[in-house]
């Protein structure tokens, strides 16, 4: 789990170019809308991107997404719940 | 088109060091190869960081133009808002066409589709100045900035008080392939100051974002006045010939788009012919691109505002004239889109 988170914080900084961004900047939990990265919509859109490049998932149900892109935390165990064999 | 309209300011980002503005003072870049890339500023004092990370490079030098050329005026938010370019964000729009290809039409980024429409710059302008008023990208190949300067006199005349009107264009490594395919550019490298030594297929590339606020009465900002703005389609000899002498003859200078190119070098041979007035180039300062005529027209109103022509621009003239008060620009776009414009001293 918690190299899935780093390499995770290497993709988005990568992905949403966020110059300046460390990846030991990023909070697991921190929110990554409005406070903490302050991100917008147009990089939510570039994160569903980043899930279905990176790792094959593609979230449908934009309700869901907006659960799914709350933090680091909350991106990294989704996938792993996806990636778990069934 | 003629109803006389004023430069209230102005701002250019291009191959040499015109951000600053100062010309007097600007030295003459020398390129050795046939691409010209533009000396950028640095984007932070205009544009907010977490917008930077999005734009690509015309994005920046578009907007940043716009807001510099809108400080110097003394104009906060813009009326219309009214630009030109032949080919708009290359740079994102090449991204969005590779990821087409690579991920099979699937994962596309939202941000390159999204910039990679011509009016982009517009539209990040009007979201940074809040502007609400007329907003209109003409692509129209070498009339692109033209048209936007027609468009903006009309919006003159129609009573408003200013606008905003600019050119942008970028020449991406892979677009400049494209060009050279189809003989767009000298086959050997050629430095911009040797570009003039020989006529010969081809000539070298260029980029740039050039902006004005354009006013309809004159003011304490006003550096030059915009009189006139021809466009002629393939014209023949006669009707440019005719354009020329109804434009040009009573100029003191001639800024000529001559760009080394055999191909369409005779109309510039037409131009020498009717117009004997001193001449000066514009193209190895800026390379040759759909919006160059933007160039040429901020060269024009630094000109009269200088009230000088450094000689250190233009090494291959031999006799600068020393005192000039209406300039004609005479350009054209691989021998289809001719252009003049009149610029005279305020």
């Amino acid at each position: 789990m918690e190299e899935l988170k780093k390499k995770l914080k290497e993709q988005i900084i990568e992905a949403l170019n966020l110059q300046d961004t460390k990846p030991e900047d990023i909070d697991d939990n921190a929110p990554l809308f409005g406070e903490g990265l302050g991100l917008d919509s147009i990089d939510s859109l570039e994160l569903m991107v980043l899930l279905e490049r990176q790792y094959g998932i593609k979230v449908e149900d934009p309700r869901e997404g907006r659960k799914i892109l709350q933090s680091v935390q909350s991106m990294a165990e989704f996938i792993q719940s996806k990636q778990q064999p069934a | 088109m003629k109803v006389k309209c004023y430069i209230q300011g102005m701002a250019a980002i291009s191959p040499q060091s015109t951000f600053e503005g100062d010309i007097t003072n600007m030295p003459l870049v020398r390129t050795e190869s046939n691409r010209l890339a533009c000396i950028e500023p640095d984007y932070k004092p205009y544009i907010p960081a977490n917008s930077l990370r999005r734009m690509t490079r015309i994005l920046k030098m578009g907007l940043t133009a716009a807001l510099k050329c809108l400080a110097e005026s003394g104009v906060s938010t813009p009326g219309p808002i009214v630009t030109g370019t032949g080919k708009g964000s290359l740079q994102d729009t090449e991204k969005f066409i590779k990821e087409i290809e690579q991920y099979k039409e699937t994962a596309l980024n939202p941000t390159p589709f999204i910039q990679s429409t011509y009016n982009s710059v517009n539209g990040l302008i009007a979201l940074q100045q809040q502007g609400t008023d007329y907003n209109n990208t003409f692509v129209h190949r070498g009339f692109s900035f033209e048209n936007a300067l027609v468009d903006s006199m009309m919006l003159l005349q129609e009573g408003y008080t200013h606008t905003l009107t600019g050119g942008f264009e970028e020449i991406t490594p892979e677009h400049f392939y494209i060009k050279s395919r189809i003989g767009h550019w000298r086959t050997e490298p050629v430095a911009n100051t040797d570009l003039f030594n020989q006529e010969l297929p081809g000539t070298i590339a260029g980029e740039g974002s050039t902006f004005f606020v354009l006013g309809a009465e004159a003011n304490e900002h006003s550096i030059a006045a915009l009189s006139a703005c021809k466009l002629l389609y393939k014209p023949d000899p006669m009707q440019l010939t005719a354009t020329l002498r109804e434009l040009g003859a009573d100029a003191d200078l001639i800024i000529s788009g001559t760009n080394g190119d055999s191909n369409h070098a005779h109309y510039y041979h037409l131009l020498n012919n009717t117009l004997t007035q001193p001449s000066i180039p514009f193209k190895h300062l800026c390379g040759e691109y759909e919006t160059a005529g933007a160039f040429a027209l901020w060269l024009a109103a630094s000109l009269l505002k200088a009230g000088t022509i450094p000689s250190a621009l233009f090494p291959m003239v031999q006799q600068l004239p020393s005192n000039f008060k209406k300039i004609v620009i005479y350009n054209h776009f691989y021998g289809e889109q001719h252009t003049v414009m009149v610029v005279e001293r305020v």
